[in-house]
């Protein structure tokens, strides 16, 4: 029978052409070094595997979805859930697909009597046990129990306890201040614990009990202290873990979903905003292979409330008595204009890290046009050597899938884990899953896998460029070598020679693989790479230099400039979307809209250039920022070329190409260069340590504007704060 | 956000006319039409224009649609001017509905840049 | 509007009637009874039935088509919106994939508020609702076209390398897949 239906394959009858090219393809992989592909038919369907494919991804490979609630492609095989049965032809008890791999020339039958029967028969086991509160549960409308039960189960209920003596009932646990628990609700699939073993590197949950009294939960009572705690709500296939701040609020069915990109780290995760009536709802993680796979870190899911406090709603300007008033567009313009039209050339700007790239070419446009150059980022980058000219020195250059790749990575002076979290989850993937080696020089953290400590001198990073640390022969030997220096110690006095310092060292490096990137930077806001591309200079000291009369702050928040910084008539005009330090200091205040509000670009830090989309309107009479400084010049007298979005775009186009090429991210290749420009730096490296602002979780959770406004994230301080008073 | 413009003939099912002069013969057979029961709409209609305000008027309505090229859309706007036609004739129409053919009834928009940042967020 | 193409295809059908020989129907014939001849046929000029024919087939026509001047469609909604053309994502929460693999489209975002009397979402959008599904994004732009909106495609990405699971990892002694918490 078997070899009738290879014959009917090997004549090509009853082919698609997606098979086709499947064989094709395994064809031209056998004459490589693979191994040879096996047979297998999923409901007589053909399909050539590897060896030790399961029987799920055989099925999904032809596109027949083996319902699962364990199972999960990113987390390790459980096997416990059995919702996976499916019948095997000449097997007599049905197979767990998910765990189970091909033998050659299995018939897999996913749709037969035995299969609909097993699936029907768990489905009935996990609802004995579970809850009917699916219209007060938050997860109804988007559950996976909820979808299979309707989809797999019986048509009809034995259950038939009237008493109420017999249905399971578990405690909730408080596992801290983003995750609400209703454990009963629990089916015992282990997906969370999973998760936090495995990719968060948390390994605080775990089972107790058995059978019946089996428990999903911490042991003692515990906070879940990870920066990527909120997955396990999405994972959860069922409503025992749901959000705590989006409880009650909304339902999935009322709900509007815009794709759009965090912009909270410099790592770009794409999202997917929810919002109902003008407001947003929540924001969730999408799914991005070369990006964030399909996480999102709870700053960027959780801190959405800060975008409802705090906020710029209206112009407003400083009256005599030293008090913002609120006042009209009109009003708020003209003032400004006439300040600026006052100061002539001595006008200067500064770009936060929020600031995304319309804005920034509008500034530079308009500051250009009235004769100035003092346009700044926040943020410092050292400028000796070839400084910024060149894109490979600043950027992430080996991209973040390719962190997971990698056999050796050197941190310098930064910590990954809390800078970007996601590019630590990669960095831990290769660890667990790749037995990728990790060594540090900077203040000792906790990365959540292990890792070298090389200490936080920089004589270190200086003995390894001379070859002579015990790590230099792993670093050369290395086929897949990777360093990443994070921004904060670029910022530095002595960071051109740093920066220089490591620039030899990936030079060093001999990595085997073709296009494969040694050096990496690692940046901290969103905003920086744009500015950098668009020609702002890093750092504020040209400010400082100039002394200038008027100062714009484009939503620039670390107070990295003061008013004495400026003469006595100094004017400050801060164009941004929350009432924070920048706020306190203006003279003048012109209100932005945040990121879910605006069609804006951002380049991550690999450079990848991605837009957000409007998700609400902004607030009162917020505006888009790009849109303020156009209406700006118009007054001012040096009306920029752009009236809309495209417009703009197609200025944006003209800076730089790779500013609109979305979801592109164009690589950079002037290592040599860069490396011969860095040996003119005269500076030495100084000796003080290496430090990260970022140091411990409860650093992490309010970083920027955003998340200092959001209540969500100041109970995420207090609650790590009290779980390291804890005994546990 | 590059469009490109895809131009190029076509084979497509007609609707009424197979080729340009038929659909130019209906275009002219409904102005015709049109301009005849002009003098009948402004006297029936009582409207403050005269008959030569409404000739103006039909004339720019046609030209608007001058460079029209595909057929299709000529025989489309042709049924629908007909329609209009015939609901004038019938009185199925007000004197504002002739009239909102010299001035619309909302207020316009502004379209520069700034009076449009100065009054509404989009 | 919905009358006009109501009309239209109403005229086309008219001519499908009229396929066999002019002005007999063919069950008539058929049955063997005298001829009925049907009237609205019966009284046209050769020329006309050879018109009719001839609206069976193809015209050749030049240029893009844009449907926007008889679609109904206010102009300002034509000019100023933007189109979105995206594959929808999959819903991070649920596992199922039968709702999604194909492409939509939809528009830009304008303000919305909240009913003070009921709570419910309002706007002013009309296109807001609108939402079309295709199985590619090709002809999710020639529509895009067809209708004379601006838009742009937001590509995804989901390829992902194929690497078989295996359930053993969990338990082998010198490998950091090992379980450690179950």
């Amino acid at each position: 029978m078997l070899r009738q239906s290879l014959t009917k394959v090997l004549n090509g009858a009853q082919l698609s052409p997606k098979h086709i090219a499947l064989i094709t393809r395994s064809a031209s992989d056998q004459a490589a070094k693979k191994p040879e592909k096996i047979e297998v038919f999923i409901d007589d369907i053909p399909v050539q595997v590897e060896p030790g494919t399961t029987v799920l991804q055989a099925a999904a490979l032809v596109g027949v979805e083996i319902p699962r609630f364990c199972y999960h492609e990113r987390l390790a095989v459980a096997g416990n859930c059995r919702m996976c049965l499916v019948e095997v032809e000449k097997s007599p008890k049905p197979v767990a697909a998910c765990a189970m791999p091909v033998m050659k020339g299995w018939r897999i039958k996913t749709d037969s009597e035995l299969t609909k029967k097993a699936r029907e028969g768990i489905m009935e086991f996990l609802l004995v046990n579970h809850p009917l509160d699916c219209p007060i549960c938050d997860q109804g409308g988007e559950c996976d129990l909820q979808d299979q039960s309707m989809a797999f189960g019986s048509d009809r209920s034995r259950f038939t306890d009237i008493d109420h003596s017999g249905k399971r009932a578990v405690e909730d646990k408080d596992i801290g201040p983003l995750i609400k628990t209703i454990m009963t609700r629990c089916i015992h699939c282990t997906r969370c614990i999973r998760f936090a073993s495995e990719v968060a590197g948390v390994d605080d949950l775990g089972t107790t009990g058995r059978g019946n009294d089996m428990q999903v939960g911490t042991y003692v009572e515990k906070m879940f202290l990870s920066e990527l705690s909120g997955n396990i709500i999405d994972l959860c296939p069922v409503g025992a873990l749901t959000s705590k701040p989006y409880s009650f609020t909304a339902r999935p069915w009322e709900i509007r979903k815009i794709d759009s990109i965090d912009v909270l780290d410099a790592v770009g995760s794409n999202i997917v905003v929810s919002t109902r009536t003008g407001e947003v709802m929540r924001i969730m993680p999408r799914v991005n292979e070369e990006i964030n796979e399909e996480w999102l870190p709870d700053k960027s899911r959780f801190s959405y409330d800060g975008l409802k406090r705090q906020r710029l709603v209206t112009p407003m300007l400083r009256d005599s008595k030293g008090e913002l008033k609120p006042v009209d567009w009109e009003v708020a313009l003209l003032t400004v204009a006439k300040q600026i039209k006052n100061a002539g050339s001595s006008i200067g700007a500064i770009a936060g890290g929020l600031a995304d790239a319309e804005v920034l070419v509008a500034v530079k446009d308009l500051l250009n046009r009235v004769g100035s150059e003092a346009l700044c980022t926040e943020h410092t980058f050292p400028l000796d050597g070839s400084g910024t000219d060149l894109r490979s020195s600043y950027l992430l250059n080996n991209k973040i899938a390719g962190a997971e790749e990698a056999d050796f990575v050197l941190l310098i002076g930064t910590n990954p884990r809390l800078e970007a979290p996601l590019l630590n989850s990669r960095l831990r993937k290769g660890y667990v899953h790749n037995e990728l080696d990790v060594a540090l020089i900077g203040p000792k953290v906790d990365l959540r896998y292990k890792y070298a400590h090389l200490g936080d001198s920089p004589s270190i990073l200086q003995q390894l460029v001379s070859g002579q640390h015990e790590v230099s022969k792993k670093l050369k030997s290395a086929k897949k070598p990777l360093i990443i220096v994070g921004s904060e110690v670029l910022e530095r006095v002595d960071g051109g020679a740093i920066l220089s310092a490591v620039q030899k060292l990936s030079a060093s490096t001999s990595p085997e693989v073709e296009n494969w990137k040694v050096l990496n930077v690692l940046h901290k806001v969103a905003s920086q790479v744009a500015a950098l591309d668009i020609g702002y200079t890093p750092g504020v000291d040209k400010i400082r230099e100039l002394n200038p009369k008027v100062l714009l702050l484009l939503g620039a928040d670390e107070a990295s400039i003061e008013k004495s910084d400026l003469p006595n008539d100094g004017f400050i005009i801060y164009l941004g979307h929350h009432g924070d330090h920048g706020a306190a200091v203006a003279d003048a205040i012109l209100p932005g809209a945040a990121y879910t509000e605006k069609q804006a670009t951002y380049v991550n830090t690999e450079g990848r250039a991605q837009q957000t989309l409007v998700a609400v309107s902004p607030p009162g009479r917020a505006r888009e920022d790009w849109k303020i400084i156009r209406a700006l010049s118009e007054i001012v007298g040096a009306t920029l070329p752009y009236d809309n979005l495209n417009e703009i775009r197609d200025r944006l186009d003209e800076v730089a190409p790779h500013l609109t090429r979305y979801g592109a991210a164009e690589n950079a290749n002037f290592f040599k260069q860069a490396e011969a420009l860095s040996k003119s730096i005269k500076t030495q490296i100084d000796n003080t340590p290496f430090d990260v602002k970022l140091k411990e979780l409860q650093d992490y959770y309010m970083t920027d504007s955003i998340s200092r406004a959001s209540p969500t994230m100041a109970k995420c301080v207090q609650a790590v704060l009290k779980q390291k008073q804890s005994k546990y | 956000m590059a469009q490109v413009a895809r131009d190029g003939l076509k084979q497509v099912r007609p609707i009424l006319s197979l080729d340009r002069d038929e659909a130019r013969k209906r275009v002219l057979n409904l102005y015709k039409a049109w301009y005849r029961q002009l003098p009948y709409i402004v006297r029936q209609y009582d409207i403050p224009k005269n008959v030569n305000d409404c000739r103006n008027k039909l004339r720019e309505e046609f030209t608007k649609h001058k460079d029209i090229r595909d057929i299709r859309i000529i025989d489309m706007l042709v049924i629908k001017g007909q329609m209009e036609l015939k609901e004038t004739v019938n009185i199925w129409k007000q004197k504002g509905h002739i009239m909102s053919y010299f001035k619309e009834t909302i207020e316009p928009k502004p379209t520069d840049f700034l009076s449009k940042f100065l009054t509404s967020k989009d | 509007m919905a009358s006009i193409l109501l009309k239209a295809r109403h005229l086309r059908q008219c001519c499908v009637h009229l396929k066999g020989a002019p002005g007999i129907s063919s069950t008539a014939v058929l049955q063997g009874d005298a001829p009925l001849i049907s009237t609205d046929l019966s009284l046209l000029k050769p020329e006309e039935i050879e018109h009719r024919k001839k609206l069976q087939g193809y015209i050749t026509v030049e240029g893009p088509t844009n449907t926007s001047l008889i679609s109904g469609v206010p102009e300002e909604q034509v000019k100023t919106r933007t189109v979105r053309i995206y594959e929808p994502p999959k819903n991070c929460m649920q596992s199922g994939t039968n709702n999604i693999g194909h492409w939509e489209i939809d528009f830009d975002t304008k303000e919305r508020w909240e009913n003070p009397l009921m709570g419910w979402s309002s706007t002013g959008d009309p296109l807001s609702n609108l939402k079309i599904q295709f199985s590619n994004k090709e002809e999710a732009i020639e529509y895009c076209e067809q209708n004379g909106w601006k838009y742009f495609v937001q590509e995804s990405k989901l390829e992902k390398r194929f690497k078989p699971k295996s359930y053993g990892v969990n338990f082998s002694w010198n490998k950091r897949t090992r379980v450690s918490t179950k």
